[in-house]
């Protein structure tokens, strides 16, 4: 198994949440290796944003694209080879500001790839504005006077969209965050993994995790309770919250063939 | 005019089947022996309103319609009224009974035969189709054929009604309008331009069309859908043009060619997404099919007032082809050659056209065997693979992910931000040059990859030069038939083809163009420094009918 971090120099901050989210990654990674898949159909696309950087520093192939645009991306990257496994890696702005309707359509589609929420309710960035997950009272560089909007909750949004795979954790558990990258991974379907991500510089929330953070101990029975556990901010529930084997979209609308030469399209065009 | 050339008009409201009489005659036509060209005027709604089809059937190649009909069936009050005027001397106008008192329209009891023949809802369309088959001497099995094929609703009932038709025209008409002279060696099939540039995408190894419905560019995503059983080629609708371009470009770095297409507006939203095909070094073919702008504009007419836009596509510097298609034949030899080209270069390549070409129709042979065979050359990776290698040409090898295609450890990275040669971001002064040297010696290479196509095309002979780009070309080609005058066209917009416009240099020409300034004339001031004698503009959305190009052009010779 080569190594999986780059040399690039790391410039998340001291006590960055990512660094937990990044450990988890790299041991997912290294399970799915060991379970028998190879290096080369492990691939990721990132989005802008604090959360992107981890493209410069994990050591697989990808696409660091565009801010929001990263599900799109990774999208044409599993339709063009459905034998890769797609982890994409997204920010809360870039995933559900930005990028929303990628994501709630890759969910509605059952795109058989792995949206990697780095939760940390505010742009870090660019220095702290709020974000689609700041809570109400937010205060920040455009929200001086506190945020009056209200957080989506992700876990609750992602299941409405079609979601076949919705999980949260937190990136100081790393042992739970990386099975369930794991799992969502060997999930078919699309799946969504919310990381609560503290940002040491702009908000930081350790504390507020490390009190309310329960592990739960299996797949909420229905859909009901599962969006009521999502919606409890005490405690804040760590686990699968909705798991199903639905069609996968690929699959649906392709036979997975080597594309055609140019003699045979020539001939057909010619038939 | 020529008495080659017979021109048949179909008008009525959207809904009554204006377009598909039109088509169905024009397979008639060519069934025939005939050539066809067809363009159709209607507009963004679906019940009502006034669509009309053009149709000009001749025994020669026929690029444009003409403003004055031979055969024209009006369906409505309001198509009488608009079509009085576009009567041509002998031209037959039928209605339906009690839709006018004019002298010069021919009631029909079209409502009465229909109350005969149809139990439920009556196709109004089948009429023209009947008319025409019975003043062309198209015999009734003929009819009844194209019917069981083509209106296979209700499929008795149309035959009866068509028959009734058909005898009733014999009868007034025994004589006939028209005689069709079968024509030897004559393309047999009937294709759009949209319908020639997706076949031409797809011959260039088009896998995964992405798009998101924008008229006149819709139909190619339609028409690449409905052939993916046949032949495996993919046309994702997806959720807005920012996904589709972001999708064609995920599809190219996992090696699959993809292409995007849209119209201004959906291009507009593509920016963002072409310039990240710049920086990544994405192939992607874009197809820009446009309309009068800006904004919504007019939806589904013709216009030309996104040359600058094309070449201009995207923020950042970076290199780009642009060409634009000339002819039916021309869409589809192209299409194969952008994408060809994009993936040669590493770099967007966009074909620009416009609604007139995009679904105006014509009957073909798709120049299948003229294409040039795909490069073959072998790729020289470095060890470890280095996807943005510092290079002479400024293209680096290109590698795919997944078992299979790369070793397994090799990395891949394509980088949205600026980057070192592994693909991982930098910030750093040198690399920044020295990156942005490496992807403008795409330049060069851009041109000289270019240089095995042909680039330029010209027309006719004569004193006058007219310059013309894109489905203008195709008026201008009509209007040779009767005006002579040499036609300059270039196909390569960017590179621009200096080398084979040389000649051209300081000319003095007249530029036609689709477009209320003249963009293409001050594209070829600042190329050529040619000197403008006479802009002709056309920018209300509509084609030039023949007649009114000759005229304008007359004037412009006589000036």
């Amino acid at each position: 198994m080569r190594k999986l971090i780059s040399t690039k120099e790391n410039t998340w901050c001291t006590g960055c949440g990512n660094f937990g989210l990044f450990a988890a990654v790299r041991k997912s990674i290294q399970m799915l290796h060991e379970a028998g898949t190879p290096m080369a159909d492990i691939v990721m696309s990132a989005g802008i944003g604090c959360h992107g950087k981890i493209f410069d520093y994990l050591e697989i192939s990808g696409i660091y694209g565009l801010h929001g645009r990263a599900l799109a991306t990774a999208s044409g990257v599993k339709l063009a080879n459905p034998q890769l496994k797609v982890l994409v890696f997204g920010g809360d702005g870039d995933s559900l500001g930005e990028g929303l309707e990628h994501t709630l359509f890759a969910a509605k589609r059952n795109m058989d790839i792995t949206l990697i929420l780095h939760n940390n309710g505010n742009y870090g960035l660019t220095t702290g504005q709020a974000s689609p997950l700041s809570i109400k009272g937010f205060k920040g560089l455009t929200t001086p006077m506190g945020n009056v909007e209200r957080p989506f909750t992700p876990v609750t949004l992602m299941m409405e969209a079609g979601a076949s795979f919705v999980g949260r954790s937190y990136t100081a558990r790393i042992e739970h965050l990386s099975q369930m990258i794991f799992q969502a991974v060997n999930h078919p379907g699309f799946s969504f993994v919310e990381v609560l991500q503290p940002c040491v510089s702009y908000n930081n929330t350790y504390q507020l995790y490390n009190e309310h953070c329960q592990i739960m101990s299996e797949i909420p029975e229905s859909e009901e309770k599962a969006r009521s556990l999502a919606k409890s901010a005490d405690p804040i529930y760590l686990g699968i919250y909705h798991q199903e084997e639905i069609p996968v979209y690929h699959q649906q609308i392709q036979d997975g063939g080597a594309s055609l030469t140019r003699a045979q399209r020539l001939a057909l065009l010619k038939s | 005019m020529s008495s080659k050339i017979y021109n048949v008009l179909i008008g009525g409201k959207a809904g009554e089947g204006v377009k598909k009489a039109a088509q169905v005659i024009a397979d008639l036509a060519v069934k025939h022996g005939q050539y066809i060209f067809q363009t159709d005027d209607y507009q963004s709604l679906i019940r009502g309103g006034h669509n009309f089809s053009l149709l000009s059937i001749s025994d020669e190649r026929t690029y444009n319609t003409y403003a004055k009909a031979d055969l024209i069936v009006s369906f409505d009050q309001r198509s009488i009224l608009r079509h009085l005027e576009d009567m041509a001397e002998g031209a037959l106008h039928f209605c339906n009974e009690g839709d006018s008192e004019d002298a010069r329209v021919i009631p029909l009891p079209l409502s009465a035969l229909m109350k005969e023949h149809y139990q439920g809802p009556a196709h109004i369309s089948l009429s023209a189709v009947a008319i025409f088959a019975a003043l062309c001497g198209i015999s009734l099995s003929a009819l009844q054929e194209i019917i069981k094929a083509e209106f296979r609703r209700q499929v008795d009932e149309n035959i009866a009604y068509a028959a009734a038709i058909y005898a009733l025209i014999k009868e007034r008409y025994p004589q006939g309008q028209r005689s069709l002279a079968a024509n030897p060696d004559l393309p047999a099939k009937n294709y759009t331009g949209n319908q020639a540039i997706a076949l031409g995408a797809y011959a260039g190894g088009l896998d995964y069309y992405y798009g998101y419905p924008m008229t006149p560019a819709s139909s190619i995503l339609h028409y690449l859908a409905k052939m993916r059983d046949t032949h495996g080629v993919y046309a994702i609708h997806a959720e807005s043009e920012l996904a589709a371009i972001n999708m064609a470009i995920g599809s190219a770095f996992a090696g699959r060619r993809s292409a995007v297409g849209s119209s201004g507006g959906g291009f507009a939203l593509m920016q963002e997404g072409f310039s990240l095909a710049g920086m990544v070094e994405a192939p992607l073919l874009c197809i820009l099919s446009s309309r009068p702008g800006p904004a919504t504009g007019a939806s589904t007419y013709t216009g030309q007032e996104d040359l600058y836009f094309a070449l201009n596509q995207g923020h950042g510097e970076f290199a780009r082809i642009v060409a634009s298609p000339d002819s039916f034949e021309r869409a589809f030899s192209l299409a194969a050659e952008l994408l060809d080209l994009a993936w040669e270069c590493q770099s967007p390549a966009i074909l620009l056209t416009e609604k007139q070409l995009s679904e105006s129709m014509i009957n073909l042979d798709l120049p299948v065997d003229d294409l040039h065979p795909p490069l073959s050359e072998e790729a020289k990776y470095t060890e470890p693979y280095e996807r943005y290698a510092l290079t002479e040409s400024g293209i680096s090898p290109l590698k795919f992910p997944g078992a299979g295609n790369c070793a397994e450890d090799d990395i891949i990275k394509w980088n949205s931000n600026e980057h070192v040669e592994s693909g991982v971001r930098t910030d750093t002064a040198f690399t920044i040059v020295a990156m942005r040297d490496k992807r403008n010696r795409k330049y060069e290479s851009i041109v000289k990859a270019t240089q095995k196509y042909q680039r330029i095309a010209r027309y006719g002979q004569g004193e006058k030069l007219v310059f013309a780009y894109g489905s203008t070309a195709l008026e201008l080609r009509e209007a040779q038939k009767y005006l002579p005058f040499r036609l300059v066209v270039p196909i390569y917009l960017e590179p621009f083809p200096f080398e084979e416009l040389s000649e051209y240099q300081g000319a003095e020409a007249i530029v036609v163009e689709h477009a209320s300034h003249p963009n293409f004339a001050r594209f070829l001031k600042e190329k050529l420094n040619v000197k403008i004698k006479t802009n002709i503009l056309r920018y209300d959305g509509r084609h030039f009918h023949t007649e009114e190009l000759i005229q304008k052009l007359k004037e412009a010779f006589d000036a």
